[in-house]
């Protein structure tokens, strides 16, 4: 047996796992697979029973588990301390975090702190050992890069979404449960004024996502996006383009440095297809593009294309969506 | 008042993309570069770092008429020669001067590697008082660099800034930093000595004047070599080998005689596969 593959999860109080944090799980376990390792998991927060029953019961062998006021939000030099301390207390060498945007900031500091190395954007792995490869999307996907990572200390995997199916879960397994000890720190950054906590309803999660880009032409027209959104029971996106336009605010923006998406519908409505765009969409169960140039790049990802004038289309989807909605 | 801008020499995203998508990117025989059929992708100052030294160069402006000299900004990249381009650019936008830290062996997509070289730069410079990165390189998207740096520099780090600030000075001195976080705005300070990383939510980075670009001309970087700031090679992330993926085209194009026609084609067919059963 080599070293354990671990796990890091940090998830809200409260709840079981978030379906990326279950599907980290599942790669976990592909990842010790390969080098017939063990799987640990390290659950930090405040009031996390039953995500660590949950990891149990999803098939870790050890859970480490820091339950403490403190972590209810951890960020920044509290969140590598004690991503440290799970490393060292767990002894292994590959460590998995979820490819959010804290984990942007939380992978590659804690192996600079642990004398190892990080990737992030990770989609693959392959091998064991010193030869483990890892793979990662690179210029935004329009290609992917294999990777080998060396260093004394350990290897940090950021992961991209949507990599691994979670392990089926079996009710009433159990798994060893220790205490993690994260040592006491001092947070040099402070939090003056946090996010205003919007509790209505996430981009992430919504099943149908109308989007639009610079083929609105205008600013005004984004509200074209905002309609059919409402009559289909969606949410409005946007790409970066008229973000940085203005034209839609930045929590709008769906790409990779944008919102992850993965609805049912995902119509996009003069919006071109660069790689950065699909990354946030491409994993949609149905791609409508509507589209003036038949030749843009968004039909390679489309399931159904308009070649027409978005502005022409969508207030008659509109419509017709709301027709749909009355006739119900 | 010392700011430090990183600047990384990139392959134009927008060329890599544009080839992928009309399927004529391919990876040459060493496996770690692309072919493109003998035409050449540009390479460019990776846009986040422009909007990086946009920032330091808003501090100045805000400083007030006058008082420009108390904040000083140097641009630092390494990389191989060539790299030389980027810190002329962050010259010809106002920054005072620029180190290059010439490294032969560059290993492009080795953020730890990088961020000693780039310490070990800065350490030299001595008196810096904010260091500011792009939030990720547009090559390999990883914000490897930023975050490495502050734990090699022990200072603290805040990422994703769409606004920079300094508050106060002398020791009190603080940066004050509007993130731009998936859930929304974030406002957080951190004391001096600080590594700041800019998004693109940060707006459109001001052009070079042509004094400017003059004085960029006359004011080339200083030259650091590698091996002199970093014994041995001491790779930690290696680069082994491109892979293009195929994106299969499977585009079902909705046919009709006006845009509405075309409208009403695409909800039937939808909505007979039950897109909108409840
Ligand atoms: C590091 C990096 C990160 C990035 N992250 C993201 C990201 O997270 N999200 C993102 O979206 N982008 C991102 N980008 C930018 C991305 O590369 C593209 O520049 C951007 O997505 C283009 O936006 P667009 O499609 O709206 O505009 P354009 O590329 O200008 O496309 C407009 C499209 O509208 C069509 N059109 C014009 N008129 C009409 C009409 N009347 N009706 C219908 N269609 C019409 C045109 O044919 C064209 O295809 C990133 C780029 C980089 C380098
Ligand atoms: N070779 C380099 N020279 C100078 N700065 C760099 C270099 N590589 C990365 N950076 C900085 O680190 C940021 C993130 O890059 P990366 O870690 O490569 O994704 C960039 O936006 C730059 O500010």
């Amino acid at each position: 047996m080599s070293e354990p593959v671990l796990v890091i999860l940090m998830p809200p109080g409260g709840d079981g796992l978030s379906n990326a944090a279950a599907e980290a799980l599942g790669a976990g376990s592909r990842l010790a697979g390969l080098s017939d390792a063990s799987l640990v998991c390290a659950v930090i927060g405040q009031d996390i029973a039953a995500a660590t029953t949950e990891a149990a019961e999803r098939g870790v062998d050890r859970v480490l588990a820091a339950d403490e006021e403190r972590f209810a939000r951890p960020g920044g030099d509290l969140a590598v301390a004690a991503a440290a301390a799970a490393v060292e207390q767990s002894g292994a060498r590959n460590v998995l975090l979820l490819g959010n945007a804290d984990a942007l900031e939380l992978g590659p500091r804690l192996a600079a702190r642990l004398d190892g190395a990080s990737l992030m954007g990770v989609i693959d792995f392959s091998g064991s050992g010193d030869d483990l490869e890892v793979t990662a999307a690179v210029f935004g996907g329009a290609a992917h890069a294999a990777y080998r990572l060396s260093g004394p200390g350990p290897r940090v995997l950021g992961l991209a979404p949507a990599v691994a199916e979670a392990p089926e879960r079996e009710a009433g397994r159990t798994a060893d449960i220790e205490a993690l000890t994260v040592p006491a720190v001092e947070s040099r950054v402070t939090v003056e004024q946090a996010p205003s906590a919007d509790e209505g309803p996430r981009l992430e999660d919504a099943r149908v996502v109308v989007s639009g880009g610079r083929g609105l032409k205008d600013g005004d027209n984004y509200d074209r996006i905002r309609e059919l959104a409402e009559a289909l029971g969606g949410m409005p996106g946007a790409s970066r383009a008229i973000v940085d336009d203005g034209w839609a605010p930045a929590p709008e923006q769906v790409g990779l440095t944008g919102k992850i998406v993965t609805p049912d519908l995902y119509i996009a409505a003069g919006i071109s297809g660069a790689s950065q765009h699909m990354a946030g969409c491409s994993n949609s169960r149905v791609i409508v593009a509507i589209n003036t140039d038949p030749d843009a790049p968004i039909f390679n990802y489309a399931h159904y294309g308009i070649v027409d004038d978005c502005l022409e289309v969508l207030p008659e989807l509109t419509r017709l969506g709301l027709e749909l909605r009355a006739g119900r | 008042m010392h700011i430090v801008i990183c600047a990384k020499q990139v392959l134009d995203p927008e060329g890599v993309n544009g080839y992928a998508l009309w399927g004529r990117l391919g990876v040459d025989e060493s496996g770690r570069s692309f072919d493109t059929g003998g035409s050449t992708i540009p390479h460019i100052i990776n846009a986040y770092d422009e909007q990086a030294t946009e920032a330091a160069l808003r501090i100045r402006d805000d400083a007030g008429e006058g008082n420009e000299g108390d904040v000083r900004i140097t641009a630092i990249a390494s990389g191989d020669p060539a790299a030389a381009d980027v810190l002329k650019r962050c010259v010809a936008m106002g920054a005072d001067s620029s180190v290059l830290v010439v490294d032969p062996e560059v290993a492009v997509a080795d953020g730890f590697r990088t961020a000693k070289l780039l310490a070990a730069a800065i350490g030299e410079l001595g008196d810096v008082d904010l260091v500011l990165c792009g939030r990720q390189g547009s090559d390999y998207d990883q914000g490897a660099v930023p975050a490495v740096l502050a734990e090699l520099l022990g200072s603290p780090l805040v990422t994703l800034a769409s606004d920079v600030r300094i508050d106060g000075n002398g020791d009190g001195a603080a940066v004050r930093v509007t993130r731009a976080l998936p859930e929304g705005e974030e406002l957080v300070s951190a004391p001096l000595p600080a590594v700041v990383s800019v998004s693109n939510e940060l707006g459109q980075a001001r052009y070079p004047s042509s004094r400017g670009m003059m004085a960029a001309r006359r004011n080339p970087p200083a030259e650091r070599a590698a091996a002199d700031l970093l014994e041995g090679d001491d790779a930690r992330v290696e680069l082994m080998r491109l892979i293009v993926p195929d994106v299969q085209g499977h585009c079902e194009v909705i046919d009709g005689d006006s845009p509405e026609a075309k409208a009403q084609a695409l909800m039937a067919l939808l909505q007979g596969q039950g897109m909108f059963d409840e």
